[in-house]
């Protein structure tokens, strides 16, 4: 079984986007750093390097995702990355299982092309402004079903990863963070969320200078 | 577009609440915080809409979780209407926020009981088995509603959601149909019913999505997803048309793809090149005609 790493900027798209539209459910593709992967090895190591929210309405509609798919995945061949997994919340607070999530379609499509995919569910019920846990669920494609990954597994880049999510969480940048509907609605909008990379790349940098300090 | 609360006047606050409430936007939290910053100590000067705002923010604070505000503004709303069938329907609101769901529909049943043509209440019956979970009984509930209330362009366009997500397209069709009966000019509405005829494949379909999807565009060039749904249909079409030799079609359709697909290129270069200068120019322009 291989190690699933999640870079701080991955996290937080997911959980800022389900943190945006709470009423709503959410999903997104994971993205992975190519360079990592052995073609077509099972259980390989997965660096989840960044994440796209795609949508917060009309899950179960085809025309949308796909075009939203082929734009994503031109955009990560150009940077050397694949799309490795795919992650939900659920509209309902109680649902938190793979069954209840929209697009399982999507997710099975995306573990067809890359075997040792992830699905990561979003634990609604443990979302909240201070973090205690990374509130998510992962599971990985076996058998023609996805089956929970044993948490050990599965690490950060950064070991404040909690602490910077929670800090975004309280300084409401969910309002700016950009999913695939928003960009539909208003072309001029940042799918890839450049501007909120930024923002973390600065956290973790003065994260790293007081870590000197200490 | 985040706001300052804080130094908001209180008339920017009043108008802010009620844009919110006639678009409908779900923007919870931030009523909670215009309510505690700036209205909730004079709320006696709201006038005449003094009771939509305690309505509104009733709402906004059992989305919140936010309790003992949902329970002050109901309380002065009771205070005033003692025996009102919406007063007491706030009531059931709060049961279902604290997931009391047995006493939510309770208490709904007892409204309809007493007022039979109460659309809200019914509806709000199908909201509470929905957030059970109970996604077939909010159907049935909902279908059983619209015999009665067949006019209920909000209650169609749930039924429409809750089909597609059971995956049964034929039905969410025809509601979407129904839709566009009660709304024909409203270009989302073509586009829906070509996103869900385009879902379900097959030439047939394709063709109606292909139909649909320029219906839409002719009312609103700029529903950028009929723009890149008709390429994708028109695309799809292509395909089938070759295999099976039409060539007059295929030319014609030939033809819609390439504008659709360059309408949406042209579309997504204007975006890219347009970073706040063009917003820039636009005041100048402003400012030269006062002057």
């Amino acid at each position: 079984m291989g190690e699933i790493s999640f870079e701080t900027a991955a996290y937080a798209k997911m959980i800022l986007h389900a943190a945006k539209y709470p009423h709503c459910a959410v999903n997104g593709v994971l993205l992975a750093d190519a360079t990592k992967i052995r073609d077509g090895a099972k259980n390989q190591d997965v660096d989840i390097v960044d994440t796209v929210p795609l949508f917060h309405h009309s899950h179960y509609l085809s025309p949308m995702a796909e075009v939203a798919l082929t734009q994503i995945e031109s955009v990560a061949q150009a940077n050397n990355r694949i799309i490795a997994g795919y992650y939900a919340a659920c509209e309902n607070f109680k649902d938190n299982t793979v069954d209840k999530c929209p697009g399982q379609k999507i997710a099975e499509k995306i573990a067809e092309h890359f075997p040792s995919a992830v699905f990561v569910v979003i634990d609604n019920r443990k979302m909240m402004q201070h973090l205690v846990t990374a509130a998510m669920k992962l599971h990985n494609f076996s058998e023609g079903k996805w089956k929970p990954i044993d948490h050990n597994n599965v690490l950060f880049h950064s070991r404040y990863v909690l602490d910077t999510v929670s800090h975004l969480l309280q300084r409401g940048v969910q309002k700016d963070l950009v999913d695939f509907d928003n960009y539909l609605d208003d072309l001029s909008q940042d799918w890839t969320n450049l501007g909120i990379e930024k923002l973390i790349a600065s956290i973790n940098a003065s994260n790293t200078i007081d870590c000197k300090e200490d | 577009m985040s706001y300052n609360f804080e130094e908001l006047s209180f008339s920017e606050a009043k108008d802010l609440l009620r844009k919110w409430r006639e678009n409908n936007e779900r923007r919870s939290d931030d009523v909670i915080e215009l309510w505690t910053s700036v209205i909730s100590d004079n709320v006696a000067k709201l006038g005449n809409e003094k009771h939509l705002v305690l309505e509104q923010v009733m709402f906004a604070a059992l989305d919140c979780h936010a309790y003992h505000i949902a329970v002050m503004c109901t309380c002065m709303l009771s205070y005033e209407f003692p025996n009102s069938m919406r007063v007491l329907r706030y009531d059931a609101a709060y049961n279902e926020a604290k997931e009391s769901y047995g006493e939510a529909l309770e208490t709904l049943d007892k409204i309809i009981k007493a007022d039979e043509t109460n659309a809200a209440a019914r509806k709000q019956r199908v909201a509470v088995l929905k957030s059970q979970g109970l996604i077939n009984e909010a159907v049935k509930e909902l279908v059983d509603y619209l015999k009665k209330f067949m006019s209920d362009v909000e209650a169609w366009q749930e039924l429409c959601g809750l089909y597609t997500r059971q995956g049964e397209y034929a039905r969410a069709a025809f509601c979407a149909e129904e839709l566009l009966l009660h709304q024909p000019h409203n270009h989302l509405m073509h586009q829906r019913l070509a996103d869900i005829r385009y879902t379900m494949g097959g030439v047939d379909n394709m063709e109606l999505a292909k139909s649909y999807y320029c219906q839409a565009l002719k009312l609103n060039p700029d529903n950028m997803r009929a723009l890149l749904g008709l390429f994708l249909t028109t695309n799809n079409l292509l395909l089938h048309y070759k295999s099976s030799g039409n060539a007059s079609k295929r030319k014609e359709l030939w033809k819609l793809c390439q504008w659709a697909q360059s309408a949406a290129a042209r579309r997504q270069r204007a975006a890219r090149a347009a970073p706040a200068t063009p917003d820039l120019t636009q005041a100048m322009l402003a400012l030269a005609i006062h002057e």
